[in-house]
């Protein structure tokens, strides 16, 4: 399958380099603590974090930090081919987990300690590169939610076929059976704090692979910054500058 | 939910007799609604309808399959509901499960008429491809994102927006006559595809008891109050196409008959401007 | 839709330009905004020294916030105000709370929208006749005969210790459980910090208590008959510990209509107030209610997207002229 046109154009009409159209909007969900939905191109993920508050099974207690727990839903309509998903299938529980740890290491939890915080992402529409804008999603419901963090968390991915790294794969190309490489990365810190592949690829073009996905997330983390950005000063022209 | 303190509930039950709920709202009236269709691409309709807190999707895909044995000539209709973590962390894990399970049933009640496929709220005959061989299939799933009460309601109004959103493709048969031996080729052309009669699709309108007296859309804190409930589904012909019966109390005839006929007069009015909202939306949607 | 954040309510295409210029005007009104967030770095005169506060981390020599918000600089100490997060407790904070536990002998649990339930120590709360710590096999039967789960209470913060745990009292007649009223829950950041948190609206009569921790109670004058040496503090609708037995007569009546609907509108104007994310405090509240009497708003349609559209105009205008 030709991924790639000979005039250098991607299925979508995309170059190699480019990445989909993003969009968030914070404080979506009312009842929770702080809420994002995320959207890279067709992909489109709603995050919601309740807490911190009291941890609700005294067992699972941490006394010297925050527990946070988190669970990835996908809805049934959410693929191209409709599937029941029961929860609990492979897929979920170790996407769950990878959230999880990235954002865990995110949140200072040593500040909150004894308490809970719970993430939950639900996918409404999957078009690839569904777990960056999950982990997105939720570092911006975070940040929605008062939560102290070392720094924000923006996540891309990127894969490489017909011979080219290619930035942002789309469900299609995700399929098309090369290797898909997601990186998460602190962008204040300039530190890696995920990486994942799927498939075989040679050193040499996985660092190239790497390098892409790196600035890709780079470039999330530019437009979650901007929209984290009017947000605040959006509710502090609001509310006023009158001392706490 | 923790729950509502003796004095909270007192305070509540007495403003409900007092025609002066917490939001100001009287006994017989629906909180603000916005619809938006069309809200999941991939899918061959959908709508999102908000009722204040709550927030809801549906999503209708048709797929091509078989006529169940003995309706040889109706297509056929399957609901199902999740309710997202994100609305609340009870729904964690399996901890949704009798809830959408609650949903579901009650909207399959409304929406798919009887074993025969009569009543139905789609005309099942009109999703024949090849008279007992061929038929299309529509799931309608709903989610369920966020809270605050009369989750049913808005479910109802979603998958009526849904279905009325809903294109169906042109379906060319070739080569055979059954599911497994023919080729069948769908238009990718929008302009091809065929809508649903939807005029016949029902709204679920809710009435709880609280009390002596009964509410409709009640908050996710009157709800904690409800002794019983009976949602109505009410087509635009005032016709009841469904009816469920929820909580633990018993009730009495008369009052049963009472809430029926208030579910019957608020449903005629919700429909008609759920109608007109749909139709809005549905121009927003073509404009965009 | 260009907006960053959902609102709470619905607008129509119309209300929704009228409420993004509101927006507009807001922002340039407030000028340069002294905000900050996550991982971005806090201007700070590297030479001075300066003390970390909270909302802070030290990365490589410079201050950087942890979380999104206002920096405040009092003396030599820089720290990051959050805005939407849950209640952060000071000692002598008015809080209301939710009962969510009793632990027996000696202590409730309560919900205060904070990263932990508080603590109420039976110890802290004012007993009649005196002290009774006696531990006797009827505690918990006893304890719930003064809150019990899902009770509503004012209270008081004692201290809020090092490990995050908060404590609570109730040790005067102006606290215990609440009733005849309704509760609303606002967002801490947005209730400005008063003199008195008991606070009476004689011009509707009515009473709120503006808790620190954003669960608002809003309901009638007092029945409660000013008792011999009690303190001049306004008594709210308190069926106090003390008074418990004597307020079961109190419990039978209902609040009538016309009172019902002085709480709800007031009710209805702290929640436009909060989905609007302006400032919470008792001028603000009269004035967004007498403007929904002015233009002849019904109590529910205050809840409308006209509504918030037009409270948000009028800001614009207040803020333009004290400009």
């Amino acid at each position: 399958m030709e991924y790639i046109s000979p005039e250098g154009l991607r299925l979508d009409g995309r170059r190699p380099m480019e990445m989909r159209q993003l969009h968030a909007e914070l404080g979506v969900i009312a009842k929770a603590d702080g809420s994002a939905t995320f959207e890279m191109g067709n992909t489109k993920v709603v995050a919601a974090v309740y807490g911190p508050r009291e941890v609700q099974n005294r067992s699972q207690q941490l006394q010297e930090q925050a527990l946070v727990r988190c669970e990835y839903s996908m809805a049934t309509f959410s693929t191209g081919e409709r599937r029941k998903r029961g929860k609990g299938d492979r897929r979920s529980t170790e996407i769950s987990l990878v959230i999880r740890q990235t954002m865990e290491s995110a949140i200072l939890t040593h500040l909150l300690p004894r308490s809970q915080i719970d993430i939950f992402v639900q996918v409404l529409q999957a078009d690839g590169g569904t777990r960056s804008a999950c982990i997105n999603a939720a570092a911006l419901a975070l940040a929605d939610a008062g939560i102290p963090m070392r720094d924000l968390v923006a996540s891309c991915a990127a894969g490489f076929l017909n011979n080219t790294p290619l930035l942002d794969l789309n469900y299609t190309e995700d399929s098309g059976g090369g290797p898909d490489v997601t990186v998460g990365v602190f962008p204040k810190l300039d530190k890696i704090s995920l990486l994942q592949m799927d498939s075989k690829l040679p050193i040499d073009l996985f660092e190239k692979v790497l390098e892409l996905a790196t600035e890709g997330a780079k470039a999330t983390a530019e437009y979650m910054r901007e929209r984290l950005s009017e947000n605040t000063r959006q509710l502090v022209s609001a509310r006023g500058l009158l001392r706490f | 939910m923790v729950g509502l303190s003796a004095a909270e509930r007192v305070y509540i039950e007495d403003g409900i007799a007092q025609d002066l709920r917490l939001d100001g709202r009287g006994r017989q009236h629906f909180r603000s609604l916005s619809i938006q269709t069309g809200v999941i691409p991939q899918a061959n309709g959908s709508a999102r309808v908000r009722l204040a807190g709550t927030d809801v999707i549906a999503s209708v895909k048709a797929e091509l399959g078989s006529p169940q044995p003995g309706r040889p000539g109706c297509g056929n209709m399957f609901i199902s509901v999740e309710c997202s973590p994100t609305a609340a962390p009870e729904f964690e894990g399996k901890g949704g499960e009798d809830t959408n399970l609650e949903l579901a049933k009650a909207l399959q009640r409304n929406f798919l008429g009887g074993a025969s496929g009569a009543g139905a709220a789609i005309d099942l005959t009109t999703l024949i491809v090849i008279e007992g061989k061929v038929c299309w299939e529509l799931y309608i799933d709903g989610l369920v994102l966020s809270s605050d009460g009369n989750i049913l309601d808005a479910l109802s109004i979603a998958v009526k927006a849904a279905l009325s959103n809903t294109g169906i493709p042109k379906v060319q048969v070739m080569g055979g006559l059954s599911l497994e031996e023919a080729d069948f080729e769908l238009s990718d052309n929008p302009e091809e595809f065929s809508h649903l009669d939807t005029a016949q699709v029902p709204v679920t309108v809710t009435i709880s008891k609280v009390g002596r007296y009964h509410i409709v859309d009640a908050t996710a804190e009157e709800e904690s109050q409800v002794s019983s409930a009976v949602s109505v589904a009410v087509n635009s012909k005032g016709l009841i196409c469904g009816l469920t019966k929820s909580g633990t109390a018993g009730l009495d005839p008369s009052i049963l008959m009472d809430m029926i006929s208030v579910g019957k007069r608020v449903g005629l009015k919700t429909i008609s401007s759920v109608e007109t909202d749909i139709a809005a939306a549905e121009r927003t949607l073509e404009a965009e | 839709m260009g907006g960053v954040r959902t609102f709470p309510f619905h607008m129509s295409e119309e209300e929704q330009r009228r409420f993004a210029k509101a927006q507009e005007r807001l922002d340039r009104l407030g000028g340069a905004l002294p905000v900050v967030n996550v991982g971005e770095t806090i201007q700070a005169d590297e030479e001075a020294a300066f003390l970390r506060g909270h909302g802070t981390q030290l990365v490589d020599g410079k201050l950087v916030a942890t979380v999104c918000g206002i920096v405040e600089r009092v003396n030599k100490l820089i720290s990051v105000r959050p805005l939407r997060a849950r209640y952060n407790p000071g000692t002598g904070d008015v809080v209301v709370g939710r009962i969510t536990e009793v632990v027996a002998p000696k202590r409730w649990k309560v919900d205060v929208n904070s990263k932990q339930d508080a603590q109420l120590m039976l110890s802290a709360v004012n007993l009649p006749g005196g002290l009774q710590r006696r531990r006797t096999a009827d505690d918990e039967l006893n304890m719930r005969n003064f809150f019990e789960e899902r009770d509503l209470i004012s209270a008081e913060v004692q201290a809020v210790h090092q490990d995050g745990s908060i404590h609570l009292h109730t040790r005067s007649l102006k606290y215990g459980k609440l009733e005849k009223g309704q509760l609303t829950q606002v967002a801490p950041y947005l209730v400005k910090r008063l003199n008195h948190h008991f606070y009476q609206l004689k011009q509707f009569g009515l009473e709120i208590i503006f808790a620190c921790n954003g669960y608002i109670w809003i309901s009638g004058p007092s029945e409660i008959p000013d008792k011999k040496g009690a303190s001049s503090e306004l008594l709210v609708n308190v069926s106090n510990v003390n008074e418990m037995h004597q307020c079961t007569g109190n419990k039978e009546s209902t609040v009538p209509t016309e009172k019902r609907e002085k709480i709800c509108r007031c009710a209805n104007a702290l929640r436009v107030l909060n989905a609007l994310g302006l400032l919470i405090y008792p001028e603000s509240i009269i004035d967004t209610y007498e403007a929904s009497l002015m233009w002849g708003t019904d109590i529910k349609d205050m809840l409308s997207g006209e509504f918030h559209v037009k409270v948000l105009e009028r800001e614009v205008s207040k803020r333009s002229k004290s400009v």
